[in-house]
């Protein structure tokens, strides 16, 4: 009942998005419905808690790693929405963007969040599928939202490599389905596993070398990565911060389920390597990359490669690397996502997303300007943040098995600690243009990114039980 | 159905990619398209009449005003409407081109992949001509530089996963199948309403000629 409230819900917001002739009114619902999805989930959590695994239809089904981003993605859209009011509303002020966008943005926003919950809930890898390939429709047009030409290459880029990927994906799928070897079923993730033993070895690999390639398109692995930097600075920040901080995460799990299967049928230790494989030429590309950065979204949005590398490295090497990466990508969900929220205020502020024309950030707009460099700190792993232990976790968990893999990480992340310090420090620490004044800031621009962090800050010294037993629950499940 | 149709339908898909491959008109290789999506209608119809399960006949009608019949008309009227009538050329020459075909053809067609093309033993040749049409749509997808072929080529991967798992047996439930049928319908809509907008920003659909992202 509870998935279907936020899907009636969600629907509904999209729907008034297109009909209501207020701004208000549309803003009003899109708030409503972003609160009622997370409302809904924590009671998801709590049956997921109770039940091991909640599936009120065939359709759905949540256990505790669907929990787990499912409570993420929630978290992360309310403080998109809230941010996005008042980001909509400076830039209609400005002229950037009339009151028929808003309404297409809040639309699209809401169906966005619906596919991205969809893809967490559905039960069956087909169903999975679909609504992944739904992200990709929704966004596309908030990609290109501002109809500069720019946006419109970067849009169209996303929406042919991200397509012809999840093709690809959609393939590796489908072989799975070979251990069934019957009707048409509507198979659900655990037929599908009890079914893993029956299917061929070589064709398992295959599959998820497809599934691989595939959804690994989506979350940004390299060399699949290139739309990421393209769509992710040329989308409105909220949508920047939603692409970057949760839907890598939504693409992830499918990878996980289907490693899970992959796993029983061949092994853990073909799908750990090519992880690996994956995870480490993302983490090679993004740190030489963010060194010849001119741009601070473009920078944000390596990062999030980066840190996938990173999650995708805690999984290959297994056993304390997936905890560790698990906790990575929820601390980088909310750290990525107040970033992003953070640029957008440099953005209102400066118009430009260029590094060149950003300088003394602390003294135009100092509230931005410590939240992002705090946001930086969380991202990068400075202690206390709970990233700096993630990374630790992941490469102690690594350095017995692969330490050469581990040591070349390491030297990578200090290559990309001074790339991406270079670049802050010059946007922070410089003099302010003399035109430049400083203005107090829109508490609402604000609010989201420090809730953000705060709770970034709080999970790094505290888990709450019910996390800890959800993180232990997919541990246990999975088996890694 | 009878195996010699089969052959004539999975020689049809084929074909119909190497022809976009090389041909230089637009308009062609949208009725190449168009021909090769009837294909893989009659095959969904023939596993009608062979299961007599209306789903099937509903899925072999939405396959049918879907691919064969909206998604050729809105790319043929693109074309009509801002005067599309040569495709933008290939980053390879017709040459290199042709080796490419030869190679992934092979390829699909070696001992590497012998377990997926012999899914089903007495369907092994269709499978692996399946195979070898998906590895050349997406060759077509990264050799084209127009956003015209690019959709194309996705458009044909996809049919070609269709008639992979149709002779693999590997068809899906009634439901998801008509899923993934309007999600595809979506997708043509949302990249027509794209190439539309490429054209009227940069004039042009060659898009490695569109440079805007390089700042």
């Amino acid at each position: 009942m509870e998935i279907i409230i936020i899907i009636v819900s969600l629907i509904t917001a999209s729907l008034i998005s297109i009909l209501a002739k207020r701004r208000g009114i549309i803003e009003f619902f899109s708030v409503i419905a972003s609160l009622v999805a997370l409302f809904e989930s924590c009671i998801v959590i709590s049956k997921v808690l109770s039940q091991g695994v909640y599936s009120p239809f065939i359709l759905f089904s949540v256990d505790s790693l669907g929990a787990i981003v499912l409570l993420i993605i929630c978290i992360v859209y309310f403080a998109s929405i809230v941010y996005s009011i008042q980001y909509l509303r400076q830039e209609t002020a400005k002229n950037i963007i009339g009151l028929t966008r808003a309404r297409q943005y809040f639309a699209l926003l809401n169906i966005f969040l619906l596919a991205m919950i969809l893809a967490i809930v559905a039960n069956n890898p087909i169903f999975a599928w679909i609504t992944i390939e739904a992200t990709t429709l929704s966004t596309a047009f908030l990609i290109s939202f501002y109809n500069k030409p720019s946006a419109m290459e970067a849009a169209w880029k996303y929406l042919i490599i991200n397509s012809t990927g999840l093709l690809l994906g959609f393939f590796g799928t489908l072989l799975y389905f070979t251990a069934l070897q019957g009707k048409p079923i509507f198979a659900t993730w655990d037929i599908l596993f009890s079914n893993a033993l029956l299917l061929d070895p070589i064709i398992a690999k295959i599959a998820f070398i497809f599934v691989l390639i595939g959804y690994g398109t989506k979350v940004g692995f390299a060399p699949m990565h290139t739309w990421l930097p393209d769509a992710h600075s040329k989308a409105p920040a909220p949508v920047s911060a939603l692409l970057s901080g949760v839907l890598l995460n939504v693409a992830f799990i499918t990878i996980l389920r289907f490693k899970f299967i992959t796993d029983a049928a061949v092994g853990v230790e073909f799908a750990q390597k090519l992880l690996i494989i994956f995870g480490l030429l993302s983490i090679i590309i993004a740190s030489f990359i963010i060194f010849t950065q001119k741009n601070y979204k473009r920078l944000l949005a390596y990062s999030s490669i980066e840190n996938m590398g990173i999650v995708a490295l805690g999984f290959g090497f297994g056993g304390l690397g997936v905890l560790a990466a698990i906790l990575h990508m929820i601390y980088h969900a909310f750290a990525k996502s107040a970033l992003f929220l953070s640029a957008g205020n440099i953005f209102l502020k400066y118009g430009s997303t260029k590094i060149i024309n950003i300088k003394g950030v602390l003294k135009t707009i100092p509230a931005t300007g410590v939240l992002f460099l705090i946001g930086f700190f969380a991202i990068i792993g400075m202690p206390p943040f709970g990233i700096f232990l993630t990374k630790l976790f992941i490469f102690s968990a690594g350095i017995a098995s692969h330490p050469i893999i581990t040591i070349t990480v390491i030297i990578l992340m200090a290559i990309l600690f001074i790339g991406f310090l270079k670049h802050i420090s010059v946007m922070f620490f410089g003099e302010k243009p003399a035109d430049m004044i400083k203005e107090k800031e829109n508490i609402w621009l604000v609010a989201p990114p420090t809730v953000l962090l705060a709770l970034i800050l709080f999970l790094s010294f505290y888990q709450p039980h019910f996390l800890q037993e959800l993180i232990n629950n997919v541990i246990l499940k999975y088996e890694f | 159905m009878d195996t010699s149709l089969l052959q004539f339908l999975s020689g049809i898909i084929f074909l119909s990619i190497l022809f976009q491959h090389l041909t230089k008109k637009n308009f062609s290789a949208v009725i190449a398209y168009g021909i090769q999506s009837l294909a893989i209608a009659i095959m969904l119809f023939d596993s009608f009449l062979k299961t007599n399960d209306n789903s099937l006949l509903c899925i072999f009608l939405i396959v049918l005003i879907v691919k064969v019949i909206l998604a050729p008309t809105f790319f043929i009227k693109l074309i009509q409407k801002h005067k599309l009538t040569f495709s933008a050329s290939t980053v390879l020459n017709v040459s290199l081109t042709l080796i490419c075909l030869g190679t992934l053809t092979a390829v699909a067609h070696s001992q590497k992949f012998l377990p997926l093309t012999n899914i089903v033993p007495e369907y092994h040749s269709f499978l692996s001509l399946s195979f070898a049409a998906i590895f050349i749509s997406l060759f077509l997808i990264i050799n084209r530089k127009g956003a015209l072929s690019q959709t194309l080529g996705i458009l044909s991967l996809e049919n070609c996963i269709v008639a992979f798992s149709i002779f693999a047996g590997l068809e899906q439930f009634p439901a998801l199948q008509i899923g993934i049928i309007v999600n595809i319908a979506i997708w043509i809509l949302i990249a027509t309403i794209f190439i539309s907008m490429i054209y009227k920003h940069f004039g042009t659909l060659d898009i490695t000629s569109i440079k805007s992202l390089k700042d």
